[in-house]
């Protein structure tokens, strides 16, 4: 047994993409996040990469992220049209909110990431489906899922993007999917 | 001029409530109350349903310990079927009940109750989160995070989710561990010594700060209840339950779930929708009684492993008899962890646990059922009542928050009465009265089966019904 404290470790899974979808797939619209990493899972051309499928982010999601060097938040919105897909690129909160329980937005969740381990990704994107229909289902409104293609093709081209950034670099074995 | 103090939302616990505080003619705090203010119903909804749906369905009261909930229900359901579960799945569910206590008291130790020890009760409130312990600490903040994960990686490993696992089923569980698996636990535990034992080290270093609070937060003598193995040492999952007095005599012993009725009562009160168990000789508030790691580790003579044992066997010396103050709800957590790290690497060491017999299967064999298991915050009972067919005729959950709702209350008027001076409120006096509260860490989600995060309000309310100044969070 080890008791000394344990170090983080930034460089465990070397530069391996991150996707990290959000929401509640019993709740219609607000599935489409996970729904989009299923989709990705059964595309051919996704890279291996490493996906966290959660209700909500969270203080723990920092340690995985720590570890990526792209990270892709993929959320349903309540706040955009319906079915439009928005992308938009994430940095560390500035100002982290007054009252915490156990969930946070993106920019809060790099922040906490920072301030852990001195590590972020180098490129942090949030990518939304305006949602409309959130009453309690395991189906997406049509306009919802007819946004998944164009989803995942912004998605494969971020993949592409980063691996042309770091063309050294080879994606190993992909990461394991981790379920709520 | 009397007045009435009201905190609503109450921050950084699980669930939504309020406190109210009444104050006298000398301005003296005379009367608190702990409002749980939504209803949620479970016993009710699940009437008519098939009662081997009853895990799943009550593991869905809550997000933090489904785990609880399935085991008690299971244990319900398999008092119906007349069954003996197999002793892996009993090894395996265990384990998983551990987990599930490490996940949640690193959330509440942590997350939400280390800003203030570690910031201190007076702290600038932007800062006493989690955000201001990881810049100020961000080794006990990894720590925390690292144990959070620990735990939720162990109970999406068994039960393929981290959150409403339906894994455990009446009868045992639906499927053997692997070896990949067993291996892939055992692999994690050295860095969850490592963590624990930075944060109990790093606790006994700041404990002495707070000694005021410890005198003075729902320290009161009173009844400790919660589960003992055969050997009278901790217990979460596979026990018999005790209750002891404040001076440590044992009232009740050997206790089985089925018995739990014939001695202990639910009452209620018109301002909160949680409703106050009680040890029926004794009546009601007398015979209000605590639950959780606290009352554990004073029932408990001993832990059952190694480290655990010694560090039970320094917490038993903060008193001469039962320790009485909630403040050590903090410590009793960490031992609560401690313990739970060497029970997993027990069992988990053990060759059996990869035995493939794992499920017992029966029919309706009874009409009545009950189930107890131990939750993070304490003791939890699941009581059935099913027809011929197996549906469900009623259902009665006694919850661990529930259990606690008096002491609560006592505390919050203990805290309020040492610590809110006068006709204004200020943040450091409020605090206190939050944190005697998050020291119990109450799933009011579950025992009240209200919906929704948790926000609080405190109002100061004059003798006349008048509001003279309300807080509110959330």
């Amino acid at each position: 047994m080890s008791l000394s404290p344990a170090n983080p470790s930034p460089q465990a899974s070397l530069a391996q993409p991150l996707l990290l979808a959000c929401g509640n797939p019993l709740r219609g619209d607000d599935g489409v996040g996970w729904r989009i990493a299923d989709t990705l899972a059964i595309t051919p051309s996704t890279p291996p990469l490493h996906v966290i499928l959660s209700q909500q982010l969270l203080p723990e999601h920092a340690e995985p992220i720590s570890a990526a060097d792209l990270v892709i938040f993929v959320d349903c919105s309540a706040l955009t049209p319906h079915g439009v897909v928005s992308v938009i690129q994430i940095e560390p909160a500035s100002s982290l909110p007054r009252i915490f329980t156990h969930h946070l937005d993106p920019a809060s969740l790099l922040r906490l990431t920072v301030d852990l381990y001195g590590r972020i990704p180098s490129r942090s994107i949030l990518v939304t489906v305006g949602g409309q229909e959130f009453e309690l289902s395991e189906e997406l409104s049509p306009p919802v899922a007819a946004a998944i293609p164009a989803a995942i093709a912004l998605i494969l081209r971020e993949f592409q993007l980063q691996q042309a950034k770091n063309p050294a670099q080879q994606m190993k074995a992909a990461g394991p999917v981790e379920a709520p | 001029m009397s007045q009435t103090i009201t905190i609503d939302p109450v921050t950084r616990l699980e669930g939504h409530g309020k406190i109210t505080l009444k104050t006298n003619d000398q301005g003296e705090v005379s009367e608190a109350y702990f409002t749980v203010t939504q209803v949620r119903g479970f016993e009710k909804f699940s009437q008519g349903r098939p009662f081997y749906e009853m895990p799943g369905l009550m593991a869905r009261i809550c997000g933090i310990c489904p785990v609880s909930h399935l085991l008690a229900s299971a244990k319900a359901c398999e008092a119906i079927m007349s069954v003996t579960i197999p002793p892996t799945a009993a090894k395996l569910r265990s384990a998983l009940n551990m987990a599930q206590t490490i996940q949640s008291h690193a959330l509440s130790f942590f997350y939400l109750s280390s800003p203030d020890l570690l910031l201190g009760m007076d702290a600038d409130p932007a800062d006493r989160n989690i955000f201001g312990v990881v810049k100020v600490d961000p080794e006990l903040g990894r720590a925390g995070v690292a144990l959070r994960r620990f735990g939720q990686h162990i109970i999406e490993l068994l039960g393929k989710k981290r959150i409403h696992p339906g894994w455990v089923v009446p009868g045992g569980v639906t499927e053997p561990l692997d070896s990949a698996k067993r291996d892939e636990i055992l692999a994690m535990i050295p860095e969850a010594y490592a963590n624990i034992r930075l944060a109990l080290n790093w606790y006994k270093r700041i404990a002495d700060r707070f000694r005021d609070e410890a005198d003075h937060f729902a320290n009161f003598p009173g009844a400790f209840l919660g589960m003992v193995g055969e050997d009278n040492g901790l217990e979460f999952t596979d026990g018999k339950l005790r209750l002891i007095d404040a001076t440590g005599k044992i009232l009740v012993d050997k206790l089985e779930a089925a018995q739990f009725d014939d001695h202990f009562g639910e009452a209620v009160e018109p301002y909160s929708y949680m409703k106050f168990p009680y040890y029926k000789p004794l009546g009601y508030p007398d015979g209000s009684y605590r639950v959780g790691p606290l009352a554990r580790l004073n029932i408990a003579t001993h832990a059952g492993t190694p480290l655990a044992d010694i560090e039970v066997k320094e917490f038993k010396q903060l008193a001469n008899g039962p320790v009485l103050g909630s403040f050590y709800f903090h410590h009793a957590r960490l031992i609560d962890i401690l313990y739970g790290i060497e029970f997993i690497e027990r069992i988990f060491s053990d060759p059996t646990i990869l035995d493939t017999h794992v499920r017992a299967t029966a029919g309706v064999n009874r009409l009545e059922g009950s189930g107890v298991a131990e939750a993070p915050r304490g003791t939890l009972m699941h009581h059935y009542k099913v027809d011929e067919n197996g549906q469900m005729l009623w259902a009665n959950l006694v919850i661990a928050t529930g259990q606690n709702n008096n002491a609560m209350n006592r505390g919050v008027l203990q805290t309020a009465q040492r610590y809110v001076k006068g006709d204004k409120l200020a943040d450091g006096m409020l605090n206190r009265v939050e944190a005697v509260i998050r020291t119990f860490d109450p799933c009011l989600s579950c025992s009240t089966h209200a919906f929704g995060q948790m926000p609080l309000e405190i109002k100061l309310v004059a003798p006349d019904g008048s509001t003279l100044d309300t807080i509110r969070r959330g």
